[in-house]
């Protein structure tokens, strides 16, 4: 081929990409004013696409992630106008890949929420229209409540997301799109604004599996700038594990019942009474379809379970108030000056002001949670308390799996005796959440900034918060449509969690393929 | 120190009984109990969890330009341990006997404060490196006596606040933040002013000699807070209420602030029978020397320490203590023991070489000191004979040459041992030439002071060649070889001399034995030190006793 024709090919894919990236950016034009997913767009770029294997897709990045040349706010008002002199790992690994990165996108402050309600930028709205027709605000849920609509409204193939206690996999399941939180440790979480560091997860939205497994593999590396980024031997025995049991999955599978030989757990904890009645419904179909396809059903009991959502709420907070401390103001962000004639010889002073202005309501009440429970009175109670709490629910997971969790046994000498214990999975499924995407109330529209919310919003992490606490890969994939419109609901999608052991992403991943598509 | 190692070993566990209550004449009443937490920045070139250098590394910059984005706690960043500073911090523990702790973790200690950008220092306050050593201290009266060490903490120093009264503002310099730093406690097992100085005095040696720190307390690179509690003598040790004095910064300000508190306390404790030492934490006035109140016990804040979440465990393999253990630099006392055993030098040698090496450079990371470190350069000068069969130069000699001669020359040009540029090869070969009286020693003296003040690395022999200070006989020379035409050159100076003095041989030849050592001495001046001064004697001698005089 001529050097000609090379160029010339060239230039033509360049102009279909570029005009494919045109087509997201149209759609966020015509949309995102009424959406509001993103809060920065990239101007669009006239340069030839680089080359690479995510060339043309285009990535929102949730706007607690760093990048380069655009800013990065939390979308608090504490880091308004931030940008950050260094890029996220993640998103450096995309755009060595190719990808094309379209804007940020809105999110709940510094993470902190269930519904992308508090955002300095503005609630967003869940752009999914119900069949019936009837038009009605709701939430898209939280944190990452923007990278999970701008994925569902189209302006954008992928996004890029943080999961701290269930922040990718709700949205996703009120958006009905998928959503991916990897095993803790394989996306480098440098660059990456802490919330929780111990549970802080970079995750991938996507409408398909497909989509998310080829941006996945883009991010999932050793990075030696993240002290928790599992290093490369743990990834390769985990790889070697997984593939082991994909084989013998492979060669155990009949030539018409594409899943079996896969063994799923049914946790029972994972129903609870809260969880709408048409929900489980769908989660029942979707269960007999696997078990139609070959899948063995399994149920299982996880009894630390119960316990989960204390615990994930005292540790996570613990570590927001430490993490938080940083915003003083004073280096960089938010500063209000005290007035003159203050006293500024007491240091609270010179914070006090700026911190009440620059946090919202959401990130205040948990940084003062958090605070009471590192005080030493309250310590062994409350932190050391939440942490046995933590260990117990990764236990019952352990216990639970067939596959050893390479990750947490680093340095230990425990093996798993498999004859020893009760019935293993491979994956376990269990429903998103305990409901659909909440409706907007007319005064929460007006104001970002109301304490109306109780305990019920921490409510809807119930079934998020334990594959946080024990750092295992959880994705959750809308139930087809199709099944939607035979059970009798409000017509909002619904979403299925596929959880597995660290390291078996992929497994979870193809699981997660099987479900969407039942048909 | 081996000797009485395991008799007082052996007495550790029950240290404070082993110290027995002695009435301190100050205060007769008072058993005086102190304990010592010391600050000591590790000498390594990279702060601990950053790639930033450490300050001092680069001495007289500006500030706020060694940061990094984690040193400055920009959103996103986080902590990577440098192992480097593990290794010094184990340097120092297996230094002072401590048991490593194979797990041992880092917590947050919270406070908002504006040397403290990311409002939280990471220490190790629930699982510390290591625990429990032990560091021997020379009281006064000349007894050693076992100081327990609690144990041993890696964490991060704070930025450098400067308050400008003009202005109003507090200038911040991140540059110190987050450079590593070793908290080393002890228990309160010192009893006296002078035993805390001792032992804050022997642990900067120990640090300054195992590489780990370079101890300056001027520079605040070493810094002390001091723990003081009375009780009467027969009452518990240790059962008094203790104050603690922050932030001490020489041993002088140490001595001078324990004595203040110990006079406030006694002082207060006698005023009326109920009356009774409050716990709280004081400060140190470095003008008036006395102490003074910060705060309270009840206004003690709360740092609510937390497992720091990114970092995880600090696993310590066998290997790696056992490498660093391998390692470890000679320390002071171990130093001593085998310069007066092996070499058996005089204790005057031994305190010189010791107190050069006290005071030298610390290499940062742990490096080796090379020559820089005296009793490294005598150990190559005593056992590089050059020969390269083991054979060992005369360690009395060799410490003459370094501790008079080298330090001497050095001292008249107002120079330390850290200037010295005579290599200890040099040195070695000088001392082997006036030995082999290649060179006499009056030209080795010489050569000395030159090579001092002209650094340069050729060979001795050559140096010495050029400026002519060769010894006029060389004693190899053998005699038989020597012919009419390159007759003994001593020879022809002793003739030329006796023969300029006639009067001086006469009296000489008359038995005035005093006259000789002037005939001798212009000998010595017109070979310019090139000649043995024994054996001149010995021709000038034989020439005046020859009853047939000097051949004409």
């Amino acid at each position: 081929m001529g050097a000609r024709l090379v160029s010339r090919r060239l230039a033509i894919t360049t102009r279909r990409l570029n005009t494919a990236a045109n087509q997201w950016r149209q759609a966020i034009a015509e949309k995102n004013p009424s959406i509001n997913a993103l809060v920065y767009t990239t101007p669009a770029s006239d340069a030839i696409s680089s080359a690479g294997p995510l060339s043309g897709v285009t990535v929102a990045i949730k706007d607690n992630i760093a990048t380069l040349g655009s800013p990065t706010t939390c979308s608090s008002v504490m880091l308004e106008g931030f940008t950050s002199p260094f890029e996220a790992t993640a998103v450096k690994l995309l755009r060595e890949a190719g990808a094309d990165i379209i804007g940020k996108a809105n999110c709940d402050e510094f993470g902190m929420g269930s519904l992308n309600k508090y955002s300095n930028h503005g609630i967003t709205i869940n752009p999914y229209q119900p069949p019936s027709g009837k038009s009605e605000k709701r939430y898209p849920g939280g944190s990452s409540g923007g990278s999970a609509a701008a994925v569902a409204a189209g302006m954008c193939q992928v996004a890029l997301g943080t999961d701290t206690g269930g922040s990718i996999r709700l949205p996703a399941s009120y958006c009905g799109i998928t959503g991916l939180k990897p095993s803790y440790g394989l996306v480098s979480r440098w660059g990456v604004v802490s919330y929780a560091d111990s549970f802080d997860c970079v995750g991938v939205l996507a409408s398909t599996v497909p989509d998310i497994r080829r941006v996945f593999g883009t991010i999932s590396a050793y990075d030696t700038r993240d002290p928790t980024s599992a290093i490369p031997e743990v990834r390769e025995r985990s790889l070697e594990a997984l593939n082991v049991r994909l084989s013998r999955w492979d060669s155990e599978r009949g030539s018409e019942k594409s899943l079996q030989g896969l063994r799923v757990g049914i946790p029972q904890e994972f129903f609870p009474a809260e969880l709408s009645p048409f929900v489980v419904k769908l989660v029942r179909r979707v269960l007999k379809s696997l078990k139609d396809q070959g899948a063995t059903l399994i149920p299982v009991s996880l009894p630390s379970t119960s316990y989960a959502l204390s615990s994930y709420y005292v540790l996570a907070s613990a570590e927001a108030s430490s993490n938080l401390a940083r915003y003083d103001g004073i280096q960089y962000g938010c500063h209000v000056r005290p007035p003159p004639g203050s006293d500024l010889t007491k240091i609270s002073r010179n914070y006090a002001l700026s911190r009440s202005k620059g946090f919202g309501p959401e990130v205040r009440k948990r940084i003062l949670l958090g605070t009471y429970a590192l005080t030493a009175g309250a310590f062994d109670n409350y932190f050391l308390q939440a942490q046995r709490i933590r260990q117990l629910v990764r236990n019952d997971f352990d216990r639970i799996f067939s596959m050893r969790n390479y990750y947490l046994t680093e340095g230990s000498s425990s093996t798993k005796t498999e004859e020893s214990l009760g019935p293993q999975v491979d994956v376990l499924i269990h429903p998103s959440a305990i409901r659909t995407a909440p409706p907007i109330e007319a005064e929460d529209e007006k104001s970002s900034s109301g304490e109306s919310s109780s305990l019920d919003s921490y409510v809807q992490d119930v079934l998020t918060v334990p594959a946080s606490l024990a750092g295992i890969p959880a994705l959750s994939v809308p139930v087809p449509s199709k099944l939607l419109l035979d059970v009798e609901g409000d017509g909002w999608p619904v979403g299925v969690s596929i959880v597995g052991q660290w390291g078996s992403d992929e497994l979870v991943m193809k699981v997660g393929e099987a479900v969407q598509k039942i048909e | 120190m081996s000797g009485f190692g395991s008799v007082a070993k052996r007495l550790l566990h029950d240290a404070r009984s082993y110290r027995l209550a002695k009435n301190d004449q100050r205060w007769p009443e008072w058993q005086v109990v102190v304990g010592v937490e010391t600050h000591a920045q590790i000498k390594s070139r990279r702060k601990l969890f950053s790639h930033s250098l450490t300050s001092e590394y680069s001495a007289h910059i500006l500030p706020n330009t060694n940061v990094s984005v984690f040193d400055a706690a920009f959103p996103g960043t986080l902590p990577k341990l440098n192992p480097v500073c593990v290794d010094l911090a184990l340097r120092t523990a297996l230094a002072l006997q401590c048991r490593v702790q194979p797990q041992s973790s880092f917590d947050r200690k919270h406070y908002f404060y504006s040397d403290l950008p990311s409002g939280y220092q990471i220490t190790q306050q629930y699982a510390p490196l290591a625990k429990d050593g032990v560091l021997y201290i020379r009281q006064p009266v000349g007894d050693w006596v076992p100081i327990r060490i609690k144990q041993i903490q890696l964490e991060q120093d704070t930025a450098k606040s400067t308050y400008a009264p003009k202005t109003r503002a507090s200038h911040i310099d991140l540059n110190r933040a987050g450079t590593a730093l070793m908290e080393i406690v002890t228990e309160a097992d010192l009893r006296s002013p002078e035993e805390a100085a001792s032992y804050v005095r022997t642990l900067q040696s120990l640090l300054r000699a195992i590489g780990s720190s370079d101890g300056n307390m001027e520079d605040g690179s070493l810094r002390c807070d001091i723990n003081v509690s009375l009780n009467r003598f027969g009452m518990p040790t240790g059962s008094g209420t203790r104050c603690e004095i922050k932030n001490l910064n020489s041993v002088k300000f140490i001595t001078a602030a324990i004595n203040y508190e110990i006079r406030r306390q006694a002082a207060l404790l006698t005023s009326s029978p109920e009356a009774q030492v409050e716990q709280e934490t004081r400060g140190f006035d470095e003008t008036t020397f006395e102490t003074f109140r910060l705060r309270s016990k009840e206004d003690a804040p709360d740092y609510r320490y937390m497992p720091d979440p990114n970092l995880g465990i600090l696993r310590l393999s066998d290997e790696r203590v056992q490498h660093i253990r391998a390692t470890l630099p000679e320390l002071p006392w171990t130093a001593r023991e085998r310069l007066k055993d092996a070499y058996a030098l005089s204790d005057r040698d031994v305190d010189v070489l010791l107190n050069i090496d006290n005071g030298r450079d610390v290499r940062y990371d742990g490096e080796d000191p090379g020559e820089s470190s005296a009793i490294k350069y005598f150990d190559r000068i005593v056992k590089n004979a050059g020969d390269g069969n083991g054979k060992r130069r005369d360690p009395k000699l060799v410490a003459n040459w370094v501790t008079h001669e080298l330090l001497g020359q050095l001292a008249s040009q107002n120079k330390t041992f850290r200037e010295n540029t005579v290599s200890s090869a040099q040195l070695g070969e000088l001392i082997d030439m006036v030995q082999s009286k290649v060179i006499t020693g009056t030209a080795g003296k010489q050569l000395t002071r030159y090579m001092l003040s002209k650094p340069a690395s050729d060979s001795v022999f050559q140096i010495a060649k050029e400026l002519d200070l060769l010894a006029l006989i060389p004693s190899t020379a053998p005699a038989s070889t020597s012919s009419e035409s390159d007759k003994d050159p001593l020879i022809t100076l002793c003739e030329d001399a006796i023969l300029a003095l006639p009067s001086e041989v006469k009296a000489a030849r008359s038995g005035n034995k005093g006259v000789l050592n002037k005939i001798i001495g212009v000998v010595i001046k017109q070979s310019r030190g090139r000649l043995d001064a024994r054996r001149v004697r010995e021709v000038v001698e034989r020439m005046v006793s020859d009853e047939s005089g000097p051949p004409s």
